[in-house]
């Protein structure tokens, strides 16, 4: 009985302890859009434990923009509510009018994270190429922190590695810290131990990191780092984990 | 749905030598004009090329010439496009198509 009651005592204590990553997600139904797919892309907004498959509230964004051919348009308006995995998200079917990459960019409202104590703002962005035309994959948008692609953000293959430079306010991150997370949706992925969920390295000194995924699918990069300001929650001053993520898509080898 | 229909009847006729290879060719439509445009995966123009024009069924109907900006002009009094145009751009060591579907220039002529 003691051990039933240590046992579950432990379990409770798992069960209320956030110990995995938050990603804000912009997802596509394809990277790379042929002129066979369509005329447009299909995009799913939310922010969640991707490895988990656990969506949290994704409120109204701040801001929700497209970038192609230097110019930035605002989309916040065509958001349409969604649940996705099980809470509040969005959804934009966005036409594609040109060749050329469209880099997709949210700034989420600050999720305010009790367990830690702090607010949470992921600046969140994926790049869709269209109809084979790859120029612009490596644009910076010039967000208040940003990983900057060095490797092409699309048309990988598995077990490529992916290459970016964390930057904050245009500048590089010494040594940023970059988690690192799998998008488990239908893939039945598997940890031996929940350290795995979320794989940490960390950038060089000129703030560039690299990472090689170990299968196909969609992948989180978010650089966190400490906001040089403070947002008020009860009363109190608290600090803001910025978030610099960014999704790439990895192909299957098809090879024998 | 009827873009998907259209796209496969057209994709149909494409050929299969129509490979891409690193040259990206792209046309937009009003209700005049297709207008074409071929470049290089490195971004320079294609200036030297045939242009060639099909129908649905994968019959020529027309070629036109190409600018020295990579682009062409197509004017749709000009062909039968009632079961969209497939636009061939060929230099002879490189070749890429685009579709141009029946919903392409009904949804462009409206806007």
């Amino acid at each position: 009985m003691k051990r039933f009651l240590a046992t579950a005592s432990i379990a409770g204590l798992i069960a209320a302890t956030p110990a995995f990553a938050h990603y804000g997600m912009i997802i596509p139904n394809d990277p790379m859009i042929s002129q066979e797919d369509g005329r447009s892309v299909s995009l799913t907004m939310s922010f969640s434990h991707p490895f988990e498959m656990d969506g949290m509230m994704l409120d109204t964004p701040v801001s929700f923009s497209v970038t192609h051919e230097g110019a930035t348009t605002d989309l916040l308006g065509g958001l349409q509510s969604e649940t996705v995995m099980d809470d509040q998200g969005y959804t934009l079917e966005y036409p594609l009018d040109r060749p050329g990459t469209y880099i997709f960019a949210m700034e989420p409202q600050p999720y305010w994270e009790p367990a830690e104590d702090a607010f949470i703002i992921h600046y969140t962005k994926t790049y869709v190429t269209a109809y084979g035309d790859d120029e612009g994959w490596d644009s910076e948008l010039g967000l208040k922190t940003e990983i900057v692609p060095l490797t092409k953000p699309f048309g990988l293959w598995e077990h490529n590695v992916f290459q970016g430079i964390v930057k904050m306010d245009g500048a590089p991150v010494p040594y940023a810290e970059v988690e690192v997370e799998f998008f488990n949706d239908g893939a039945g992925a598997t940890v031996p131990d929940d350290l795995m969920i979320t794989q940490t390295i960390k950038a060089d000194a000129d703030g560039v990191f690299t990472y090689a995924p170990p299968s196909n699918g969609w992948w989180g990069f978010a650089a966190l780092n400490t906001a040089d300001y403070t947002l008020p929650q009860d009363g109190e001053d608290k600090d803001v984990e910025l978030g610099a993520v960014i999704w790439v898509h990895f192909e299957e080898w098809t090879g024998q | 749905m009827i873009r998907a229909a259209a796209l496969a009847c057209v994709l149909a006729a494409v050929p299969l030598w129509a490979a891409a290879h690193q040259m990206i060719v792209f046309a937009s439509v009003d209700c005049e004009a297709v207008t074409v445009e071929a470049k290089f995966s490195n971004g320079n123009a294609v200036q030297q090329a045939d242009v060639r024009v099909l129908d649905g069924a994968n019959v020529l109907l027309t070629t036109v010439p190409i600018e020295t900006d990579g682009t062409a002009t197509v004017l749709l009094d000009s062909v039968d496009h009632s079961t969209g145009l497939v636009i061939e751009v060929d230099t002879g060591t490189h070749d890429n198509y685009w579709i141009v579907t029946p919903e392409d220039i009904a949804k462009n002529c409206q806007s």
